[in-house]
């Protein structure tokens, strides 16, 4: 089923290339559309079936090269599952949002990369080893590329370059840091026989074979791709330039789930992997969160360009995110999952409400434009509404996450362990109370920014742009859109909509029930393999022990073939 | 050929790099004199290589490096008391003959074209 | 000498076959000189046939011949049909709209393709090398005919400049390793190359390398850095590639580089890994040599590639990095033996080889297929841009072809990559590896910009391009972007068989017959 998942968005984008331009978005709905029944049945049953004693279900594997120890391999936990129906959720809306807005001529190029996006963050999710996991990682790179660079506006080539150039240096390190880890599992790990990808594998044993110094190291190599991915402070410049140039549907996607892909990644490879350079460093990278959440939230307040705003607010949460990732316990690594999917769903919608008013005034200047409130009733309803979910509202599913995550790193202090990291708000971990603080600081800088950008736009005297400028209009004899949302556009916003209720009002019973036993697993497999790393003699001494086994194993099959 | 050599090893000592009845000054020769002329004529060789602009200039030159490591070779040869580095002498001549072939004829294609032997005439291809 | 013999035969069917396809090529007739070609791919499937079964020689890499033989078959197999209407392309064009008649002394075609046929026999002999003067002699045999085949490539003056600079920087290349191999037999007193590493052997355990091998090695590798144009010998790359016909350059790409390689690697074979404080790496002025070499190279290659328009250039700065990338492999050595893919540096090399010669024929396939209206093969971006509306199928090879090059998973230059960073990892090179994979992200800029321009921009308006006349091209192109994809499925196969090739037989002081005295440079004679 996961293997269909990924196998079918390809296959229906192949249609698409091969079926006239005018078919080629009915095809890109039926695809994404019928995929979502799919991961709908998935999710329905793997919360059927789910129990703490069988964490991945799903799994498939094929034994592509057996003798290099390459497996392409499937599988899925919970908050795979989850972020997969994320994902599949956001096809179908960004097929929608995306149907009057790419010229006919240029529908194949468009859907059909989309479909392949699709399958690739799919893949990501659905790893279960490092050749899937990477293979699927640079290749989200190659669709959106090509949807930035064809498809965006004015400064769009210099967004594309800029956003691969970025995210594959990035990603090139981290596979160094990955395959060092391989490399160490297989020639040091007991029962290890040779070179391996297999995550489960890595999982069990890195953390035992690696030195403190290089698990720093891998850890170092690992952030480097993953956080520029996310993006975390310093790494962050390519994300603003690349949503404001992208298209509605690769912003919504880009928000959606690629940043997820950062965190997710983290979540899978460096807390387990390295826990022990994680707990290490982990000040050092909630202080990147830290200044993240500020400095971009005070770039928003600043900011004049709707869609730029909404940019550089997914910097600052997800600085949250990862905060609550390195707070290392159960509260805090909830909240981050939470925050995966949370952000996904009202950032996502933020950017289908800037598109669609894009696409009515061809501006995102707020000095240009106002007061839609009057004019466009519907459109200012959401809008309320989702930034109200994304400031953190109460009883919309913003809440809920960021308190956790802010709530993770307040009691996040090892000073405080309760020595049973096994229940939500277990208090363990490697940041303090002042971390909290200093991010709840940024909850409060993204309510004034939201808000007053939800001020400007909706409330206040209207304010239009005088003429469409021409050469922004390069739809000119598309579809008239009329003054407020079609129905087209209501059914794209209104499921992301009813999800952030449901997800508002009833956290514990959807999402932090689904997800409770494998975070609070992780939780307690990272805090039980931080404590001690093995030293460089014990590494060496391990080395050379498994080459002994190695070569005794070689020297029988040698004997026994030669009696 | 070989045998007879290592029994003259045996009998006469030392086989010199000149023969006794070359001149006195010629038998103190060692082999650092020897790789000193050669390593200066492929040092000269470089150098020409590197400054000099003409193609029959710099293809001399190319010639100047392979006979310098022709005589290495030589001397190398003389002192292991083997025959390889003759050997390879000769495939080394041969080689440079079929080089000098290909060079002339690259510099009368040259000359047709541009009446002149500068090197630095031909600049068409710029990065 | 009869057993020496067996292991040629891939080398003698190939040298047939050229005889063959002279004396064909002298033919007054039109049509049978058009089966030159035919012939040649017809003596080509014969040498791989003749390769593959040759198991076992001696030396220093015993099995390496199988797996270097076949590839050079392949990748010259592939080379052939891009090669196709290289020469005599005015002349048939005339004969064909009626303007001329067949002359049978104005046609080059047999030559061009016994050119072809006699660089690949000096390819394979370099493969089958056991000797400093088998190897010299079968890299000038690979080289020389090159020459002539960048010089008589296209009419225009610029492939004769080319081959001017290519031949006069080759005739330097290899003066200056001459000198390397002659140094080093004078340090040794053989041009066995096993028996040369026996003597180092012996040399490092009584006490350290004689001066002079050591400076022997270094300034041979030095001069087969032209081979591979790698830094301080890459300058005429990007002149001799553009100059040449796009079939003669990605033939230069593919041929000199894997004999330069094959070289190296011998010749650091015949030192050994066996040197430093954990006796598993090259002596320290070797090492250091190549460090220094390989990043230069990388970083030389890559920067230069960024600044250049004109696509030829851009592909011939992008393989001076590839062979800097390689030299990471050369440095990682073959490991500990353990015989897996992800360890050993020369199996990576000899895989990377494979890659990139497939690869690369695509690209320039893609170039060749392409005609200006002067009837000039496309060169610079601008004539590539917008090649997906005219011809998708070219548009799609190239970016395959690219993105292969670039190394996107999951590509098969993807899995070459991954051998050098694995095996590099597990030799310790952190610092290379970070130099690698820092390169590969800036090898990403232009190689989006050509993977752009083909792909998504469209054409430029001011500049005409139309279909080449010869179909084969197109094959090759379109041939080439499926090996991309397709050798996937029989990747373990030849990562097994390149691990199988770089099997690595480490000298022991013992080997030699006989026994070396030390090298005492003052020992004067009366």
């Amino acid at each position: 089923m996961l293997v269909l998942l990924i196998l079918l968005p390809l296959l229906f984008g192949v249609a698409v290339l091969l079926r006239p331009p005018a078919a080629a978005k009915w095809w890109a709905l039926g695809g994404t559309s019928l995929c979502l029944a799919i991961g709908a049945m998935l999710v329905g049953r793997f919360f059927a079936n789910a129990s703490p004693d069988v964490p991945f279900q799903a799994q498939g594997s094929f034994a592509w090269l057996p003798a290099l120890g390459l497996n392409l391999s499937v599988g899925i936990d919970s908050v795979a599952t989850l972020l997969i129906g994320l994902t599949l959720l956001l096809g179908p809306i960004c097929v929608g949002a995306s149907w009057t807005a790419i010229p006919q001529h240029r529908a194949r190029l468009f859907y059909g990369w989309l479909l392949v996006l699709q399958a690739a963050m799919v893949g990501v999710f659905a790893a279960r080893d490092l050749l899937v996991f990477y293979t699927c990682f640079e290749f989200t790179l190659l669709p959106m590329f090509v949807m930035i660079n064809e498809f965006g506006s004015t400064n769009r080539h210099k967004a594309a370059t800029k956003f691969f150039l970025y995210t594959f240096t990035g990603s090139i390190i981290a596979l160094a840091g990955l395959v060092y880890t391989a490399w160490a599992v297989g020639t040091r790990a007991t029962g290890v026989d040779g070179f391996t990808l297999d995550i489960a594998t890595l999982t069990e044993h890195a953390s035992h074979v690696l030195t403190a110094r290089e698990q720093a190291l891998v850890l170092l190599a690992m952030l480097c791709g993953f956080a520029v991915k996310v993006p975390l402070f310093p790494f962050h410049t390519w994300l603003p330039l690349a949503h404001t140039e992208a298209p509605t549907a690769g912003s919504v996607i880009l928000a959606g789930v690629l940043l997820k892909l950062g965190t997710y990644a983290m979540y899978r490879f460096v807390l387990p992997l390295v826990p022990h350079a994680v707990l290490e460093h982990a000040p050092a990278v909630a202080i990147l969160a830290i200044i993240g959440i500020i400095y971009a939230g005070l770039i928003c307040w600043v900011q004049t360009d709707v869609k730029k705003l909404v940019a550089y607010s997914s910097v600052s949460h997800l600085g949250f995110c990862v905060l609550g990732l390195f707070a290392l316990n159960s509260a805090g690594v909830t909240g981050s999952v939470l925050y995966m999917l949370n952000h996904g769903l009202s950032t996502g919608a933020l950017f289908l409400l800037v598109g669609f008013m894009y696409e009515r005034y061809h501006t995102r200047d707020m000095r240009e434009i106002g007061g839609l409130g009057a004019k466009m009733p519907i459109w200012s309803t959401f809008m309320v509404f989702f930034v109200m979910s994304s400031v953190g509202l109460p009883g919309l599913n913003g809440f809920p996450s960021e308190f956790l995550c802010t709530m993770g790193a307040f009691i996040s202090h090892t000073g405080w362990t309760s020595g049973a990291a096994r229940h939500v708000g277990a208090t363990w971990g490697p940041l303090g109370p002042w971390f909290g603080f200093a991010a709840g600081t940024g909850v409060i800088v993204a309510a004034i920014y939201l808000l007053a950008m939800v001020a400007k736009m909706v409330w206040g005297t209207l304010r239009e742009p005088a003429v469409h400028h021409g050469e922004h209009d390069h739809h000119a004899g598309g579809p008239h859109l009329p003054v407020d949302l079609t129905a087209r556009e209501i059914m794209t916003l209104l499921p992301i909509g009813v999800l952030c209720i449901v997800f508002g009002l009833f956290p514990t019973q959807t999402l932090i029930g689904a997800i409770e036993s494998d975070v609070n697993a992780q939780v307690a497999f990272v805090h039980e393999r931080s404590g001690e790393a093995p030293t460089e003699h014990e590494a060496h001494f391990a080395q050379q022990e498994h080459r002994q086994q190695r070569d005794a194993g070689r020297d029988e099959q040698i004997a026994g073939v030669k009696p | 050929m070989h045998a007879l050599l290592a029994d003259s090893t045996l009998t006469g000592g030392l086989l010199t790099l000149a023969q006794s009845d070359f001149p006195h000054a010629l038998s103190t020769l060692t082999l650092n004199h020897y790789l000193f002329v050669s390593a200066a004529m492929f040092a000269l060789g470089i150098i020409g290589f590197l400054t000099r602009r003409n193609l029959i200039i710099m293809f001399l030159c190319t010639e100047l490096m392979f006979q310098a490591a022709g005589l290495a070779l030589i001397a190398f040869g003389r002192y292991h008391l083997n025959f390889d580095g003759q050997s390879f002498v000769i495939f080394v001549l041969t080689i440079a003959a079929a080089e000098a072939a290909m060079a002339l004829a690259l510099v009368v294609l040259l000359f047709r074209r541009r009446e002149s032997l500068d090197a630095d005439l031909w600049a068409e291809l710029k990065g | 000498m009869t057993d020496k013999l067996a292991l040629v035969w891939p080398e003698i069917w190939l040298f047939v076959t050229t005889c063959v396809v002279m004396v064909v090529g002298l033919s007054p007739d039109l049509r049978v000189r058009k089966l030159c070609g035919w012939i040649s791919a017809l003596g080509l499937v014969v040498a791989i046939g003749a390769a593959v079964p040759v198991a076992h020689a001696g030396g220093l890499f015993p099995s390496i011949t199988p797996y270097a033989k076949g590839m050079i078959g392949v990748v010259g197999l592939m080379l052939l049909p891009l090669l196709a209407g290289t020469v005599d392309r005015d002349l048939d064009a005339a004969i064909e709209s009626g303007k001329a008649t067949f002359s049978a002394l104005r046609s080059n075609r047999a030559e061009f393709y016994a050119f072809f046929l006699f660089s690949l026999t000096g390819l394979m002999l370099t493969a089958s090398a056991d000797d400093l003067i088998w190897l010299f002699l079968a890299l000038e045999l690979t080289s020389l005919p090159t020459y002539i085949m960048v010089t008589i490539s296209t009419r225009g003056t610029r492939s004769q400049e080319a081959g001017v600079k290519y031949f006069f920087l080759g005739a330097l290349g290899a003066a200056i390793f001459l000198y390397g191999f002659a140094l080093i037999y004078g340090a040794t007193g053989t041009t066995d190359l096993a028996e040369i590493a026996a003597a180092f052997r012996a040399q490092s355990e009584a006490g350290g390398l004689n001066t002079i091998g050591v400076a022997g090695l270094a300034v041979a590798l030095i001069g087969l850095c032209f081979k591979i144009a790698a830094v301080p010998m890459h300058m005429y790359a990007a002149d001799v590639y553009q100059g040449a016909a796009s079939g003669v350059s990605a033939m230069l790409a593919f041929v000199p580089k894997t004999a330069g390689f094959l070289a190296i690697i011998m010749l650091c074979g015949a030192v050994g890994w066996t040197h430093g404080a954990t006796h598993d790496s090259l002596p320290a002025p070797i090492y250091i040599l190549l460090w220094v070499i390989a990043a230069a190279t990388m970083f030389t290659g890559n920067l230069l590639a960024i600044r250049q328009s004109s696509v030829k250039r851009i592909l011939a700065y992008s393989s001076v990095a590839h062979s800097g990338y390689m030299l990471v492999g050369v440095i990682a050595g073959p490991g500990s033996g353990h015989g897996t893919f992800w360890d050993n540096g020369i199996a990576a090399v000899l895989f990377y080889l494979l890659t990139y010669g497939v690869t690369n024929v695509g690209t320039f396939a893609v170039l060749a297929s392409i005609q200006k209206p002067n009837g000039e093969e496309a060169d610079d971006i601008a004539d590539i841009r917008g090649l997906h509306g005219t011809r998708p199928h070219l548009a799609g090879a190239m970016l395959l072809c690219v993105l292969s090059l670039l190394g996107m998973p999951p590509l098969l230059g993807f899995f070459g990559k991954v051998g050098l960073f694995t095996s590099a990892i597990s030799a310790g090179e952190i610092p290379l590896v970070i130099v690698l994979g820092l390169n590969s992200a800036i090898a990403a800029f232009y190689y989006l910009r050509i993977a752009r321009a083909a792909y998504l921009e469209p054409a430029d308006e001011h500049v005409e391009t139309r279909a080449g006349p010869i179909p084969q091209r197109v094959f090759a192109a379109v041939l080439s972007a499926s090996a991309v994809v397709l050798l996937l499925t029989v990747a373990q196969m030849l990562m097994e068989r390149s691990v199988t090739a770089s099997g690595y037989h480490a000298p022991h002081a013992g080997m030699a017959d006989t026994p070396h005295e030390a090298l005492d440079l003052t020992r004067a004679d009366d």
